[in-house]
């Protein structure tokens, strides 16, 4: 590998993955941040109750439901 | 291009190459994000486990927040696995 690999194709695809990857985490901490405050009500325990990791799964479900309404209303604007 | 050079890369070539390139890039995504996790659960376990700061830390206190800790890596996965679940 010599210092014109920097502009090639193929370094350009693993920053596009990385960028990808980073984009998939931010959504990740975004939304459990969001939806730990929804669904941790009280002090933490030494396990989720069931009803709260329900919450958790479902609002992670629920958002990305909404994600696609939104897309699809935004989308049937243009 | 001295802005990428690396002294620690370990090889003798004055050359930067993709693959140190894309470790230097690897490793500063992983230490940004985890100073961004850290600071998230900072956050969430000052509001949930100090609701009235005393002149120490009490022993109900300490052990809110390790379970908190644990409980918020915890909901990471949750949501995580959620995310990547099929769809209805």
């Amino acid at each position: 590998m010599d210092g014109s690999a920097l502009n090639s194709a193929e370094l350009q695809r693993l920053i596009s993955q990385e960028k990808e990857r980073a984009m998939v985490n931010e959504m990740v901490a975004k939304l459990t941040s969001a939806c730990w405050d929804k669904c941790i009500t009280g002090t933490p325990g030494s396990k989720f109750s069931s009803s709260e990791s329900t919450c958790l799964a479902n609002c992670a479900q629920r958002y990305m439901d909404m994600s696609i309404i939104i897309m699809k209303r935004f989308q049937s604007m243009q | 291009m001295d802005s990428f050079s690396s002294p620690s890369s370990g090889s003798s070539s004055s050359q930067f190459s993709t693959e140190d390139f894309m470790d230097q890039l690897k490793t500063q995504l992983a230490q940004a994000y985890a100073e961004e996790f850290l600071e998230t659960v900072r956050g969430k376990c000052f509001e949930k486990c100090i609701t009235k700061p005393g002149s120490s830390l009490s022993g109900s206190e300490s052990s809110c927040i390790s379970r908190c800790v644990e409980r918020y890596i915890e909901a990471t996965g949750i949501i995580s696995r959620a995310m990547f679940s099929a769809p209805r």
